[in-house]
């Protein structure tokens, strides 16, 4: 579905848009039908044109910096949402961070700890084991790290009757050529697990290629080195562009080697899996499995916990929710306020060098409201232009030309991009500001006496 | 209390402003009072102008004081002759694992580790752990939504000596935790209660699910399976230690499935010179177990990264506002100069030079600046001392929930104050020209 038609289908969805976008089409009519009105605000703001140029411009910038900083409160606030359906819920360890629990568990929770008749499975399970290591062991930086999930290769995607199935966010927007390619590295990876995939990203970082073979140090696996690790497959980069996925198999067959080979199970052994997801069909649906896995006696060293991935993701953005306020409050408001005064003061000096425009068009029968209204109109469109306009431009360029922006304190988040509905807030927020910031020297100009400004004249 | 120096590069940067503006004012014959009575009588645009400067100016400030208050709070946190020593390759304690008997010599092999007045060397052997606690539904921050929070436990072999080679205290009222770590449940439960020492950041965080200031001496509450005492709260203040509760080793270690061995050894030397040279000897002599040393300078100097990231972010941010305020205070001084081009014909006809002109209306603009600065700053600064949590990391995995006050201090005055001149020197340049290369007869025509 192109950007277009999803935006399409959104405002049949939602009506404060279909009433924005009613109201839009309804503007533009009527300046199509008073048309003249609309040639003479075009002509004030091209009178001076150096000055409609830094207004729209700082107008624009402001709004630029809103735009991306209301993405990335957009986004986090969609992922901390509940959903009602197709929800996944993420099992963990009870108690401690990170998530450790037994590799046993993992059978068991893929099934949603199914014990009886009345008890429910999960749709989809996936489990996750994390893998960090380094290719240089006597000096470890930031490029020379690589951190593997290691899960089953048909959970990262597969396809059931055509359909692409997946229950990691994102994988089924691919592109097709992207998507046959990762099939393909995937069932590579099934046969045998030293084959890898790692996203291009954080291939460039490493500065290794497709094809070639690397030793993986480990730094939260004490004395285990993967070595003959096979990189078959990249993910295209944006969002899994700094991720890495290994057969699950591999981990735990190196697990099993550090026995035979210490006459002792790794310290690790008994906490190699850190998380499960389920795949549940509603909030029902949840609460059942949720109650079988936190009540089943099979899950106590450690207990563990079920919780939706968005109650997950809330309890880790809470650590950021002062920044994230600072942000949200005093920064938009900051911004915003900025934008108002920016066009307040443009459209000042416009109307004071004016008045004597003003006064004629009074003398020539334009009343109050009339002038009130031009001046309005001047703000409004000064405002609604440029904020559309670095709206789309922010859209365009993050969204499809930059694949998003990362940021690096949010590292486990897809890189952020700017939604399609950005094009209403850079209207709204352009609109809302020219008027708040135009509407006292509009006043002014619809209160100019003509027989002052001519006796000044005189 | 640690005091931080002004940094001498704003300072001076600010003083050269200041000089140069001066010097060029007075010395350079410029008509300023004219442009003092031109910005009173074109108050309202005026007012706008330095509003745009302002409104940048307190953001500016309360992000840096955000930015600032985690410095303070690292550099706080760190004991200049402590060395930290984690397993090798850790990239923090909640990912290190020292196992005690490879690494029980730790303590007594390097050299210039200081001993207490018993002889024993000043070593805090302490395991770190991240601990979910469900948050109470009876806590105001349950209805707000909040159903967890993540608590840092530090698992202690001896409290006493842990907090000597962390510079900390109790406060009074408060005792160590015993040796055994328990006691019997003050509220009369059958099961024995674990004595712990809160920081006060930590104490005052989970008092509000009491309806309390702060949880005090005497006080419990539920994490993990086990109720837990309050024995006593630590002088952390502006300290990484404000947000951890510490509480003996072994229990801690049980109760969340570490049973066996230490994430982090702390070792106190005589100053930071013996701390980076015990640093260097462990990580290149200590051959009994792969540990990594460093001084604790250098370790919260890089759990500072988190922070950089912060400021980079603001600074676009900040950057992005100032360039729009660049463009509105251009658009204030054009208009000004096309209304004020007889004035300007008339002074290069009383004799006044155009780089007197240009000096006279870049002023103008700089002023305008100055004000809003000051005003955005004192509206800012009343930010200083504000409650925030955060996360301070190295960026490479793992980080530390740290509570900090916002800091609002003569470096980001100066700061703010340099950026916001900055931006009307850019905003107020090309207007000031625009003015001077206008011709004296032509502008009265």
């Amino acid at each position: 579905m192109t950007p277009l038609e999803r935006t399409l289908l959104s405002l049949a969805d939602d009506p404060l848009r279909l009433a924005g976008a009613s109201a839009v089409l309804i503007a533009l009519t009527a300046m199509v039908y008073y048309h003249k009105p609309l040639v003479f605000i075009l002509k004030s703001l091209a009178r001076n044109k150096v000055r409609t140029v830094l207004t729209a411009l700082a107008t624009g910038l402001f709004v630029f910096v809103v735009t991306l900083v209301w993405s990335v409160l957009w986004f986090l606030d969609l992922a901390t949402q509940e959903k009602k359906k197709d929800l996944k819920a993420i099992v963990t360890d009870r108690w401690q961070i990170p998530s450790q629990m037994p590799f046993e568990y993992a059978g068991p929770l893929s099934e949603g700890a199914y014990s009886k008749p009345g008890d429910i499975r999960p749709t989809d399970s996936m489990t996750w084991q994390f893998f960090g290591g380094t290719l240089e062991k006597e000096k470890p930086t930031r490029e020379n790290l690589v951190f593997f999930f290691c899960m089953e290769p048909s959970k990262v995607m597969r396809r059931e009757n055509g359909k692409v199935v997946s229950m990691m966010e994102g994988i089924d927007q691919l592109e097709p050529a992207d998507l046959d390619r990762l099939e393909k590295g995937l069932k590579m990876m099934e046969e045998d697990p030293r084959r890898v995939i790692i996203g291009a990203d954080r291939l460039k970082a490493l500065n290794k290629r497709v094809g070639e073979t690397i030793s993986v140090y480990s730094f939260n696996y004490q004395d285990i080195t993967l070595d003959d690790v096979e990189i078959i497959g990249a993910f295209p980069p944006g969002q899994y562009g700094q991720n890495a996925v290994m057969n699950r198999e591999r981990l735990n067959k190196a697990l099993e080697a550090y026995k035979i080979q210490y006459g002792k199970p790794h310290p690790m052994a008994e906490k190699t899996l850190n998380l499960v997801w389920l795949k549940v069909p509603d909030t029902e649906a949840y609460n059942k499995i949720a109650g079988q896995i936190e009540k089943s006696p099979r899950f106590t060293a450690p207990y563990v916990k079920c919780e939706t991935i968005s109650s997950g993701v809330g309890a880790f953005l809470d650590a950021y929710s002062d920044l994230l306020w600072i942000v949200r409050y005093p920064g938009v408001i900051a911004m915003v306020a900025c934008m108002s005064l920016v066009i307040s003061v443009a459209i000042s000096i416009s109307v004071r060098e004016r008045r004597t425009e003003m006064a004629v068009l009074k003398v020539l029968g334009y009343g109050p409201n009339h002038i009130l209204g031009l001046v309005l109109g001047e703000a409004l469109l000064l405002g609604c232009g440029s904020g559309l306009f670095t709206a789309t431009f922010a859209y365009v360029v993050v969204t499809h030309l930059m694949g998003g922006i990362p940021l690096p304190f949010f590292a486990w988040f897809p890189p952020f991009k700017v939604p399609i509905d950005a094009l209403w807030w850079g209207l709204g927020l352009g609109a809302g500001t020219a008027l708040a910031g135009s509407f006292v020297p509009a006043w002014s100009a619809r209160s100019v006496k003509v027989s002052e400004v001519f006796a000044k004249i005189s | 209390m640690q005091t931080f120096a002004v940094s001498p590069r704003l300072l001076g940067m600010v003083g050269f402003f200041a000089l140069l503006l001066v010097a060029l004012a007075f010395l350079g014959r410029v008509p300023l009072k004219y442009n003092l009575r031109n910005l009173v009588v074109r108050w309202r645009v005026t007012v706008l102008t330095a509003l745009v400067f302002a409104v940048v100016a307190a953001l500016l400030t309360v992000m840096m004081a955000f930015v600032n208050g985690m410095y303070r709070l690292t550099q706080g946190s760190a004991q200049p002759g402590n060395v930290i020593v984690l397993s090798d390759g850790a990239t923090d304690e909640l990912f290190s694992n020292l196992a005690y008997g490879d690494t029980s010599d730790l303590e007594r092999d390097p050299p210039n580790v200081l001993r207490d007045e018993e002889g024993r060397p000043l070593a805090s052997w302490e395991l770190y752990i991240v601990v979910n606690q469900p948050i109470p539904e009876s806590s105001p921050l349950h209805r707000k939504g909040h159903h967890r929070r993540f608590l840092q436990l530090r698992g202690i072999k001896d409290p006493v000596l842990s907090a000597r080679v962390h510079g900390l205290q109790l406060h009074p009222g408060g005792s160590w935790f015993s040796r055994a770590g328990v006691r019997d449940d003050p509220d009369g439960g059958k099961d024995q209660v674990i004595e712990v020492l809160l920081g006060e950041g930590i104490a005052r965080a989970m008092g509000t699910d009491v309806g309390k200031p702060s949880l005090a001496v005497g006080d419990t509450f539920e994490l993990g399976p086990r109720r837990w005492v309050v024995s006593g709260i630590l002088t952390s203040a502006g300290t990484t230690f404000d947000s951890e509760i510490w509480a003996e080793r072994q229990l801690a270690g049980e109760k969340f499935g570490k049973e066996l061995g230490y994430t982090t050894l702390v070792l106190r030397t005589a100053d930071a010179e013996k701390a980076k040279e015990t640093a260097t000897w462990l990580t290149t002599n200590f051959k009994k177990s792969a540990v990594m040393a460093q001084t604790e300078t250098e370790y919260y100097e890089k759990l500072n990264e988190t922070n950089k990231q912060f400021l980079v972010v603001f600074v676009i941010v900040a950057v992005f506002m100032a360039v729009g305020g660049v463009f509105g205070v251009m658009n204030t001084m054009f208009a000004a100069i096309s209304q004020r081009i007889k004035d300007i014909g008339v002074l290069r006809i009383l004799g006044f030079a155009r780089w007197q002109l240009l000096l006279s209306f870049f002023l103008e603009t700089l002023l305008i600046a100055l004000i809003g600065g000051l005003i955005g700053l004192a509206v800012g600064s009343l930010a200083n001392g504000w409650s925030m949590t955060s996360i301070a990391g190295s960026g490479m995995g793992g980080g530390k929930s740290v509570v900090f006050k916002l800091t609002v201090d003569l470096n980001i005055w100066l700061g703010v104050l340099t950026f916001i001149l900055g931006m009307g020197i850019v905003g107020g340049l090309l207007p000031a020209l625009s003015a001077m290369r206008l011709k004296a007869l032509e502008s009265l025509r």
